[in-house]
């Protein structure tokens, strides 16, 4: 039995806070629950979670409340603004302070704001858990799609990823891309200009003296990659529909595209997918982006676990 | 200081209550007093008055500006941050005549002057009661949003001063 001090009471805010034996060791941890599916179950009986998402979302919401409910915890919050106080204009400072009047044992939050966890961490000393803010990150997401490479690697270090498509405002990859700079991985980001990392990632990595390639086409470096990060290049965030329409074929990742990569090349996707990854991709062995959102339960097990002191 | 004397007396009289913000880079006394919030309103309320002066010969900087404001004293906080901008600054504070300097330097933090650049950030929402906060980082001459990590440039700070 592993214990839990460090993490205890502990936020979850940004994937640049965990260390390389903090991934390791919850990644030990997921492995551990992932052979004895069942030996979290009730461990944090009388606890309440507070899920409290002012975006809409299904599998991070669900996931979440799978994982909060099978550790025994009661679940209270909501899934989206619909229907919730904050259509009403409730502020995020005033629901937070509610709900931990209510007696929530730990936040989990969305919301559509860059900093909201933070915020949100400052407004109360129960420990915050970010379920992704705004274009800024999404930090467990990053731990889930670390573990999926690992799992499907048997290791981190010394593989070649790429992240293709809007780097700058999907906050997937920028978490992704906090926590592969803690292993020895050679990064390359494959976006149109507009939409390639945001400066405070790239300044972030080069600080700690990773260099990430920068790319504008998948065909340039498909090749050599061992993990492919798809991510959806949404209309809205490209001013000129022309535009939009040049880049939009050159980051689809379909059969054609993956010609010349590795037999070995694993495709992952955050999910939910829309032109950008074709389902034709699903029958083949790239395809790892189910078996990676599958990981998301046990890992957000883990970390309500750890965050709450649990026994594990 | 010669210079600096021959350019006072040529264009203003000394003062007796107030601040002189000197070794300006040339033209940017207009900078230094939207930074400061050196502006109509606020003057009018405290019934203070600005004077610049620009181009005046300094031996240190070839050319300089110079702020003088009667019968207000500049916050120290808000001479730091204007430090970010011009490092070159110097403030002397005025009382009754007799005159102390202050040294300003970069902080390490700044809580509410300045607004985050990104629209998105928490720290911009409406009715949110959240003070903008940024971290220098010194060495790269940047400020970063304690909330949303963007990055503002030491010379793109007055552009997002609150005033």
């Amino acid at each position: 039995m592993m214990g839990s001090s460090g993490f205890t009471g502990r936020d979850v805010i940004s994937a640049r806070d965990f260390s390389r034996v903090d991934f390791e060791r919850i990644f030990k941890l997921v492995d551990g629950l992932e052979a004895a599916p069942g030996s979290m179950d009730g461990v944090l009986g009388g606890k309440l979670a507070a899920l409290l998402f002012f975006e809409p979302s299904t599998r991070t919401y669900s996931s979440f409340q799978i994982a909060a409910e099978r550790l025994g915890m009661k679940v209270t919050g909501f899934a989206g603004p619909t229907g919730s106080s904050v259509t009403k204009g409730e502020t995020l400072h005033d629901t937070v302070r509610m709900f931990e009047g209510y007696g929530a044992d730990v936040f989990i939050i969305r919301h559509p704001k860059m900093g909201a966890a933070r915020f949100a961490a400052e407004i109360t000393d129960t420990p915050v858990v970010s379920a992704g803010d705004g274009s800024r990150e999404h930090p467990t997401q990053a731990m889930l799609d670390l573990h999926a490479i690992r799992k499907a690697f048997g290791k981190v270090d010394g593989l070649k990823v790429g992240m293709l498509g809007d780097l700058r405002y999907g906050r997937t990859s920028s978490s992704l891309a906090y926590a592969l700079s803690n292993f020895d991985v050679e990064m390359t980001f494959i976006a149109p200009d507009s939409l390639q990392m945001r400066s405070e990632v790239s300044h972030f990595l080069s600080r700690r003296g990773v260099k990430p390639k920068v790319e504008t086409a998948l065909k340039n470096v498909v090749g050599s990659l061992d993990v492919l990060y798809v991510t959806r290049i949404q209309k809205e965030r490209i001013p000129d529909p022309t535009e939009f329409e040049k880049v939009k074929g050159l980051y689809e990742v379909n059969l054609e595209t993956l010609r010349d990569a590795k037999p070995t090349l694993k495709v992952m996707h955050p999910l939910p997918r829309v032109d950008e990854l074709s389902t034709e991709v699903d029958e083949t062995d790239h395809a790892h982006y189910f078996v990676q959102a599958a990981g998301g339960l046990p890992l957000r097990m883990v970390i309500l676990n750890l965050v709450l002191g649990g026994a594990s | 200081m010669t210079e600096e004397r021959e350019g006072e007396h040529l264009l203003v009289s000394r003062i007796e209550d107030g601040t002189v913000i000197d070794h300006i880079p040339d033209w940017k006394a207009e900078t230094v007093t939207r930074v400061l919030g050196l502006d109509r309103k606020a003057m009018m309320k405290a019934n203070a008055s600005v004077a610049m002066l620009q181009n005046v010969a300094s031996r240190q900087l070839g050319r300089k500006d110079i702020v003088k404001v009667d019968r207000w004293h500049v916050k120290e906080g808000d001479a730091d941050i204007l430090c970010l901008v011009f490092p070159s600054i110097t403030v002397n504070y005025i009382t009754n005549g007799s005159v102390a300097k202050y040294s300003p330097s970069v902080p390490d933090l700044i809580h509410g002057r300045i607004r985050c650049p990104e629209l998105s950030c928490i720290s911009n929402a409406e009715r949110e009661p959240v003070t903008s906060e940024f971290v220098t980082l010194k060495a790269d001459r940047m400020l970063q949003c304690a909330y949303c990590d963007t990055l503002l440039g030491f010379d793109s700070v007055p552009e997002h001063v609150r005033t």
